[in-house]
């Protein structure tokens, strides 16, 4: 964004100086001027758009005098002249010049727009939480992403250049019927200008470190790429075909047959024969061909050029980008970026809280869990075996270890073979120890023993676990008890519907035993748990919601 | 699973369904009992001792004070005797279960069941009042395989039910612990002799000997139909047990009667004094039984 507010700025002073000339100009002579140095040469050209009244002046002074003394002019009789227009180079030259005009000014128009919008990016509602601002900030950023609002601030820099090269064009028409010498420096000049400036796209496109970057380039980059192995493939399916189509030609066959009356000598009878017959053969086997493969060309050409279109817009990478921008669900992006951008605690804890609280993970990235496995080590220190949290952040360790433990078990469920686990499971290998021991972690050792296990089960089975004495918080349990079937579906599918994992199935025992009960959303999932061990089939299960599986079982 | 009957998958899914045991008391609590009936039938059917999980024990606590009495007494019998060892107050919430609830056959079992087995326990019988013993009046049929028939044929039970000094309940008691299913332990069983030398010989005790004998008489017939017979409703019975079964019973009959024509002989030589009118009709009726138990039994 602040890239793009320093473009326009540069834009608006560009095209300001511009626009005071023109306004200035404007009320003068009732023409249009581009810039200050340019405005002098539009007023000259403008000029020329319409009688000179010294040339009648002249006229009609030429006219007194013949009268007065017919001798003046000898036997040439001074006459009125009559206008007929201005000359056709002016009005190309002008029409061009106002052309350059127009964009320009429709780029400064866009340029005051965007720092409108800009403006109203930058500006930060105060009110509201951190989760509330940072939405209505993502919320903002998707509008950016889904508007195209990138190639649209790209673009005025773009039509600046259009109208650079427009005023080239104009003077060096101009001044190409006035002087051809003075003409040749403007057009020499524009030329270097241009090839200049190709040069620098073609830089930039072939190159994406190339330091030359225009929005040229990268717009050609996004369209001329992904077509260039299209092309190649087109022509040399043209090359390939073009052989096959000419020796297939009713004329190959006509001029293959006449060959050989080469051989005969000149005097020889049958070359008359031979001559009449290839002027009657050839414009019929011509045309024939022109139909027959004619049309098949058009054809493939025409299905190519399909194929082309639609690997164009299927591999142009702006609409690719945005489609998997927009997958992934705004909130959790909204919570990685506070995660990853703040270093404030309390930021941290109220996205956590607010990621806590998000009941279903479709759309998630992968990535929140690498920003929710970093806020939650940072909150815990080993003594030996034995798992300490940090003093002052307890509530945080508490948070993101529920936030950790749900993202993680998501992931697990989803994609078992993500890198994502891998690199979590290494880093948290070197944090806890094999045999740690979390029971100084009086508040949720329950759930970090979980958490525990769900990385032992992907390195050596899990250790045997007790929930005796757990007693979360309602929506705690409910998000363990969810993750939990979900856990519970994988592993009784990978031990081929044998069992599940006995820790999972205590959970069940002792939530159904709690007095009073838990959420009807925990009995469900701890029924489903009781009930995929016993091996009914809740495949489903895996997709609902601890709502939708209460109302299910 | 349970409508399919199926044993030995009720038996290696027996964790997943006691799991449930806890869900099932707080249901029967708020008055739906389907649960629960659902999971004893499951326990009943698959025919095992252990039909229990070492987890669900952390939950006797909260059962045993806060289910319903009729809760309380059905699922005892799931929980392991070690618990109930180490906690008294268990056994006695669990006796003042037993006193509230009403008869019925279901009911009856499950108390005999775990009367039975608590009884073999030294540490905790004490805690066993005589409202609980009274149950064993009742002589409910107790299923093939239980702790009851497996533990309370012990030397500890039978001296436990002996020194309560109640004949009708010593019957009760011997009436139930010999069956085809069991074989009375070693020790249970020279201490069953005794009884029966001691507590059943005298007058008056000819009824009793009598019921005991025709006991026996059934117990031994149903073991003569076979193995194949048998293993119908106790699977891992052998032909080993159903020979010891057998001997240990025949001598039980034996005794019986040896003590059965003691009290003849003796009723004999007592009517040479006491005038026939003293007589009662009674005991009429079992010197008839009883000669008519020292006949050779009938083949099956």
């Amino acid at each position: 964004m602040k890239k793009y507010d320093e473009d326009l700025n540069t834009t608006l002073i560009f095209v300001s100086v511009a626009y005071g000339t023109w306004v200035h100009v404007l009320t003068q002579s009732q023409a249009g001027l581009f810039s200050a140095v340019t405005s002098a040469f539009i007023i000259e050209v403008n000029s020329q758009l319409q009688p000179d009244p010294n040339d009648e002046t002249a006229a009609l002074l030429r006219v007194l005098i013949h009268k007065i003394d017919n001798t003046t002019f000898g036997n040439d009789p001074p006459t009125l002249p009559q206008w007929t227009g201005p000359p056709q180079t002016i009005v190309q030259a002008q029409a061009i010049l106002f052309a350059s005009l127009s964009v320009s000014l429709f780029s400064a128009f866009l340029a005051m727009l965007g720092k409108q919008w800009l403006n109203r990016y930058a500006s930060t509602d105060m009110r509201g939480t951190a989760i509330e601002r940072s939405q209505n900030r993502q919320r903002k950023l998707d509008g950016v992403i889904t508007w195209y609002f990138d190639h649209v601030m790209e673009s005025l820099p773009l039509m600046l250049q259009i109208g650079l090269l427009l005023l080239g064009c104009a003077l060096s028409r101009y001044l190409w019927g006035i002087n051809i010498t003075v003409a040749s420096v403007v057009v020499g000049i524009t030329s270097v200008g241009v090839i200049f400036y190709g040069l620098v796209v073609t830089a930039g496109v072939a190159s994406e470190s190339c330091p030359y970057q225009t929005p040229g380039a990268r717009i050609l980059r996004c369209t001329l790429l992904p077509a260039l192995p299209v092309i190649s493939k087109f022509s040399a399916f043209i090359l390939s075909k073009s052989r096959v189509l000419i020796r297939g030609t009713l004329c190959y066959r006509v001029v293959e047959l006449w060959w050989p009356g080469w051989r005969r000598p000149w005097y020889s009878t049958l070359n008359i024969l031979d001559y009449i017959i290839w002027t009657l053969l050839l414009p019929i086997a011509l045309v024939a061909d022109l139909l027959r493969l004619g049309c098949g060309i058009v054809l493939q050409l025409l299905g190519s050029g399909w194929m082309t279109y639609r690997q164009l817009v299927g591999i142009s990478r702006p609409r690719r980008y945005i489609s998997d921008h927009q997958a992934i669900a705004p909130d959790f992006r909204c919570v990685s970026w506070m995660l990853q951008t703040s270093l404030d605690r309390v930021v941290h804890l109220a996205a956590l809280k607010h990621l806590a609280t998000t009941t279903t993970l479709a759309g998630f990235d992968p990535t929140i869990i690498v920003d929710c496995f970093n806020t939650f080590i940072s909150c815990f220190s080993a003594i030996g075996n034995q798992m300490v949290v940090a003093q002052g952040l307890e509530q945080l360790a508490a948070v993101s270890t529920l936030c950790f433990f749900n993202t993680i078990s998501h992931i697990l469920v989803l994609d078992p073979s993500s890198s994502v686990l891998e690199v979590v499971g290494q880093r948290y290998a070197k944090v806890f120890p094999t045999h740690a021991d979390f029971h100084r972690v009086h508040q949720f050792p329950h759930t970090l023993g979980a958490i525990h296990n769900l990385f032992r089960l992907r390195h050596g089975g899990p250790k045997t676990f007790q929930w005796i004495a757990y007693k979360p918080s309602a929506h705690e349990h409910t998000i363990v008890a969810h993750n939990l079937v979900k856990l519970a579906l994988l592993e009784y599918e990978r031990t081929e519907q044998m069992k599940i994992p006995r820790w999972i199935l205590r959970f069940a025992s002792h939530s159904l035993s709690l007095d009073p009960l838990p959420p009807t959303s925990v009995i469900a999932s701890c029924l489903s748990i009781v009930a995929i061990d016993l091996g009914c089939d809740l495949s489903d299960a895996k997709s609902m919601t601890p709502d939708e599986r209460w109302v299910h079982i | 699973m349970v409508e399919a009957n199926n044993p030995d998958e009720l038996r290696s899914k027996r964790k997943a369904v006691m799991a449930l045991l806890p869900y099932a008391v707080w249901k029967e609590r708020d008055g739906q009992p389907k649960m629960l009936n659902m999971f004893l039938r499951a326990a009943r059917a698959s025919m095992t001792l252990e039909f229990r999980w070492h987890y669900v024990d952390q939950f006797a606590g909260p059962l045993f004070f806060k289910a319903r009495p009729s809760a309380i007494v059905l699922t005892s019998p799931h929980v392991s005797l070690e618990l109930l060892i180490n906690n008294p107050p268990l056994v006695r919430q669990w006796a003042v279960a037993v006193s509230a609830v009403p008869y019925d056959e279901e009911i009856a079992r499950s108390v005999v069941n775990e009367l039975l087995w608590v009884a073999s326990s030294s540490a905790i019988s004490r805690f066993i009042t005589a409202d609980v013993w009274s149950w064993l009046k009742r002589r409910p049929t107790l299923p093939p395989t239980c702790w009851g028939r497996h533990l309370g044929t012990s030397s500890q039970v039978v001296k436990v039910v002996r020194g309560l000094k109640d004949i009708e309940l010593l019957k009760s008691y011997l009436l139930l612990a010999w069956s085809e299913w069991n074989t009375p332990r070693d020790d249970g069983f020279e201490e069953m002799r005794v009884s029966i030398r001691e507590d059943f010989c005298g007058i008056g005790m000819g009824r009793h000997q009598t019921d005991l004998i025709q006991h026996l008489d059934h117990v031994l017939g149903e073991l003569g139909w076979g193995l194949g017979y048998l293993k119908q409703d106790k699977p891992d019975l052998s032909e080993g047990q159903v020979q010891n079964m057998k001997r240990q019973y025949q001598q039980l009959r034996e005794a019986l009667l040896e003590i059965n024509l003691k009290t003849i002989a003796r009723t004999s030589s007592c009517l040479v004094v006491i005038p026939s009118c003293v007589l009662t009709q009674a005991t009429r009726i079992e010197s008839r039984a009883a000669f008519m138990c020292a006949l050779p039994l009938p083949c099956p």
